[in-house]
């Protein structure tokens, strides 16, 4: 395991490595000069070189990364900003803060958002699609697959405005959606996040619910489970200790990667709901032109889905003995 | 239009002192024009700014009738203040802040009808002018104190204007310190104040601080009240960490911010609202909340529960509620005129035949545009580039616009023809978003109807600026806008059409080369009777227009929303949202 983890860490360095350089290069070689917002009204061609020079963006595309990637090590300063500690990805000349900090500030924000979401629809998704596998053809089976269909053809954009308009706005039942760190105030933290957390959940219940129930399907048609059937295991016995555990593969892959995109944010519920999250942060990133910023957004979600790929790829083994990591 | 805030921002500069003259509130209840007919003269009623006197210059404000003290409003915006520092403030909505933050000299005390007289803040007056406009003098109130509860000194006043030399501060205005330097690469004579030297053109005594300038600046006591030009204290400055948390001399002060999130503002205890002729400041405590959508804030506040019965909004109300608005909190709307101008430059470098320009003028479909931008409430229907709220404006219709807006290609193809320029190709340059394309189509049409060739170029929007910047930019026509960074001509037409502004990334985007345009500003710039050099300002508009430099669109308007537990809120003329410092809670 332990050889696994080093292995895989040293894959994800070069992985996350290639994804910034990469994402550094397209961002930089589009058109787009961000001295030229910071230079006001009547801009002259010396104040524009001295703003590319306070940025850090005079110098050419191949130092320019030189620099980012050993500001991440030791840190760097941008003469016209101040200093930016290590590790250091950028410093972003619209909000004037480092990179790294203006993310870590929202992080709880969307981390809050991704935790309730996630223990919502994993409950009702896996709940429901087990539910549906033991029904199979039954009436229980048929509505939870039709709602299951509905659900994940809705759009978070069209719920959630439609929920905020009557729940909100005109039945005013549930509190405007917001966030107050869960130490300040656990209530606060609750009622202002309950409406985004139902909605994101919604649409990923209705995905977990049919993949669920497909899994056990499935599993409930293999050869080891009619086996321990045969060997008159109970029912529940056969459910739960075998065909259960046998189509939480998928589940566990498809949470990974749906974790690593709820942590680096989930924009659109979070422009719907207007939380101040990492998902609205590089929405409002990328109106502004603020590159820095976009580039920091955009190598924390990698770092995210590639560490939650390697979580899902350890959990493999604790969950399915058949797979050895080697 | 759907800019983005930040390029419209740059386009029409909504600048720090873009002052207005005077305010044209028009009614809650009024209707979408058809886009078709004709429209009289701009309804803005535009009347002269006063200079006002000592006397005007002492505090406190008036009372507004039935306001009392107390209270949170809550702001609820999209955006994050982009700068605090007053000295890297350029644009209006960073200084809707910073005015109940950062006093200046001289300032503008705004009246319950809405006219404005230009008073001493800081300054007892609005200063004693002597050379014709090239040396200044200012005397600082008793009682002015920073938020520690020292004492705002010319030192500090003088600071603020020495520190706008420094490599870090490239946002905020630079028209004082090319004037004080007498170049306008003024950097390479001072470099700021942080080795222990003074700016020699600035001598400070006593508690007077006197400017000597390098040309004669009649109206220079109208740019003193930007923000840019505001004091820092000596002993508090942070160099770039104080645009962080800047030290208050005003009403209120930053108890709490965190960037793009939120911004609490509190009562400065050490503000003498008898120093003060402009602020009222009647609220305790002002809460933001940055990253509010726009259209999630007016739903906001339609629905009129809870906090947001406080609150109010500080973007224009979206196309899509504007309807919904009127008809259900008609009473709780505010709408003016703002101080951008809209158009649509014709680079003259390219298009140099007049009688070319003069067509594309007289086929561009400006009530068309108008029309799928929302209406009447768009703008009025403009004539010129010097607003109505620039002092000194004259209505003119140099081009017949207000009779026909929305154009006239039969007119247009007879000027053509007589040009010998009948299927003159024209490259039209326009943001590629869903709005501008349909946009697109209209002038398009509009332009063959006329007998031009079009050939349309979509540009990605968060490089617009970039690319119509630049001087070999490839395009005959592209829209554009600008607004007054203070109350008088020079800020209009010395950036849009002094030759000497035709350079890379160049504010002058027609590239306007007129030797007998730059004799106007030149003496308009010069000439020390207000009254006289407005009406020259006025002139130059008239000028300027028949130049065919530009094709006029609209003045733009601004229409907004409130909770219904504030009163007496009202927008500021010079930056164009609500004016915190008027507005009380009301209950």
């Amino acid at each position: 395991m332990l050889r696994f983890l080093v292995r895989r860490f040293l894959g994800a360095v070069v992985t996350l490595f290639i994804i910034s350089a990469v994402t550094f290069m397209l961002f930089y070689a589009v058109p787009r000069d961000p001295a030229r917002i910071a230079c006001g009204k009547v801009c002259t061609p010396e104040t524009l070189e001295l703003i590319r020079h306070n940025m850090g963006i005079a110098d050419p595309m191949p130092t320019q990364l030189w620099n980012w990637l050993t500001g991440i090590f030791l840190g760097r300063d941008y003469p016209g900003f101040g200093n930016c500690d290590a590790p250091c990805l950028g410093y972003s000349f619209v909000n004037r803060e480092p990179v790294l900090g203006t993310i870590l500030d929202r992080f709880p924000t969307t981390f809050s958002l991704f935790l309730g979401s996630s223990v919502v629809f994993l409950i009702f998704g896996i709940g429901t699609g087990m539910v549906a596998a033991l029904k199979q053809g039954k009436a229980t089976d048929k509505l939870a697959s039709s709602a299951s269909l509905i659900a994940s053809s809705m759009q978070i954009y069209f719920v959630g405005t439609l929920a905020l308009y009557v729940l909100v706005y005109q039945w005013q039942i549930l509190d405007q959606p917001g966030y107050t760190p869960f130490t300040d105030n656990p209530a606060q933290w609750f009622s202002g996040l309950l409406l985004p957390w139902l909605i994101l959940a919604l649409i990923f219940t209705a995905n977990y619910t049919r993949m669920t129930r497909s899994q056990m399907v499935e599993q409930l048609n293999e050869d080891y489970v009619r086996t321990a059937r045969a060997k008159g295991l109970s029912r529940q016995n056969v459910f739960f200790r075998f065909a259960w555990r046998g189509a939480m593969g998928p589940i566990v892959t498809i949470f990974g990667i749906d974790m690593g995109v709820l942590l680096g944010g989930g924009m659109i519920t979070e422009k719907t709901f207007s939380i101040q999250g990492i998902g609205l942060l590089a929405v409002k990133s990328a109106g502004n032109n603020d590159l820095p910023m976009l580039l920091g957004v955009m190598v924390i979600t990698a770092s995210f889905v590639v560490i939650c790929n390697i979580l899902v790829d350890a959990c493999y083994a604790l969950i399915d003995p058949r797979i050895r990591l080697a | 239009m759907s800019f983005s805030r930040r390029n419209f921002l740059i386009a029409t500069g909504v600048a720090a002192a873009s002052g207005s003259v005077l305010t044209a509130c028009s009614s809650g209840d009024t209707t979408n024009n058809t886009g078709g007919g004709k429209q009289d003269a701009a309804k803005a009623n535009a009347t002269e700014i006063k200079i006002g006197t000592a006397e005007d210059s002492k505090g406190p404000a008036p009372e507004v009738s039935g306001a009392k003290k107390g209270g949170t409003v809550y702001l609820l915006n999209d955006d994050d203040f982009s700068h605090l520092d007053p000295q890297r403030i350029y644009y209006a909505w960073n200084s809707l802040a910073a005015v109940v933050l950062s006093r200046t000299l001289t300032g503008y005390k705004i009246a319950d009808d809405g006219s404005m007289t230009l008073v001493g803040d800081l300054a007892t007056d609005t200063g004693t002018m002597e050379d014709g406009g090239k040396k200044w003098s200012f005397t600082l109130k008793d009682g002015v104190k920073w938020e520690d509860g020292s004492d705002v000194t010319v030192d500090d006043v003088r600071h603020g204007f020495e520190r706008a030399y420094s490599d870090f501060i490239t946002e905020g205005a630079s028209y004082a310190q090319i004037w004080l330097s007498g170049t306008s690469e003024y950097r390479k004579s001072y470099s700021g104040p942080y080795k222990g030297k003074h700016l020699k053109s600035i001598e400070v005594s006593g508690k007077t601080i006197t400017f000597h300038l390098s040309e004669a600046r009649p109206d220079f006591n109208y740019v003193l009240a930007m923000h840019s030009y505001a004091p820092t204290p000596v002993k508090k400055d942070a160099k770039q960490d104080y645009d962080k948390k800047p030290v208050s001399n005003g009403p209120y002060k930053i108890k709490s911010h965190t960037t793009d999130k939120s911004m609490v503002l509190v009562r400065n205890e050490n503000w003498d609202p008898a120093t003060d002729p402009i602020r009222n400041a009647y609220p305790d405590q002002f809460d933001f909340a940055f990253g509010i959508e726009q259209l999630t804030a007016i739903d906001r506040l339609l629905a009129d529960a809870g906090k947001d019965q406080y609150a109010v909004s500080w973007r224009t109300i979206p196309q899509e509620r504007l309807q919904k608005a009127r008809a259900e909190a008609k009473d709780r709307i505010f709408e003016e005129l703002g101080s951008g101008v809209s158009c649509y430059w014709i680079n003259t470098t390219r298009v140099e035949d007049k009688a070319v320009r003069e067509a594309l003028i007289k086929a561009w479909p400006t009530a068309g545009i108008r029309q799928l931008l929302g209406g009447e409430v768009r703008g009025d229907y403009a004539t010129g580039i010097m607003s109505p709220l620039v002092a000194g404006y004259e209505s003119q219709d140099v081009w017949g616009k207000l009779k026909n807006p929305a154009g006239d290609p039969k007119a247009a193809k007879e000027v053509l023809k007589k040009a010998g320029k009948s299927g003159y190709k024209v490259v039209y340059a326009y943001q590629q978003d869903p709005q501008q394309t349909k946009i697109k189509v209209v002038i398009e049409n509009a332009l063959k109807a006329a007998g031009f060739e079009v050939v349309t170029k979509a540009i990605d929007s968060t490089t617009w600026y970039d690319q119509i910047g630049k001087l070999d930019n490839g395009f005959d026509v592209y829209w554009g806008g600008w607004s007054a960074d203070w109350p008088t001509g020079y800020s209009v037409f010395q950036p849009l059409f002094e030759s000497t502004q035709v350079v890379e990334q160049g504010s002058n985007y027609s590239h306007l080369k007129d030797p007998a345009v730059d004799a106007a500003i030149k003496a308009a710039t010069a000439e020390a009777d207000q009254d006289k050099a407005n009406k020259m300002w006025a002139a130059l508009d008239k000028q300027v227009t028949e130049t065919g430099a530009f094709i006029p669109d609209v003045y733009m308007r601004r229409i907004y929303m409130h909770g219904s537990k504030l009163g007496n809120v009202k927008m500021d003329p010079n930056f164009d949202g609500c004016m915190l410092y008027k507005l009380y809670v009301k209950s």
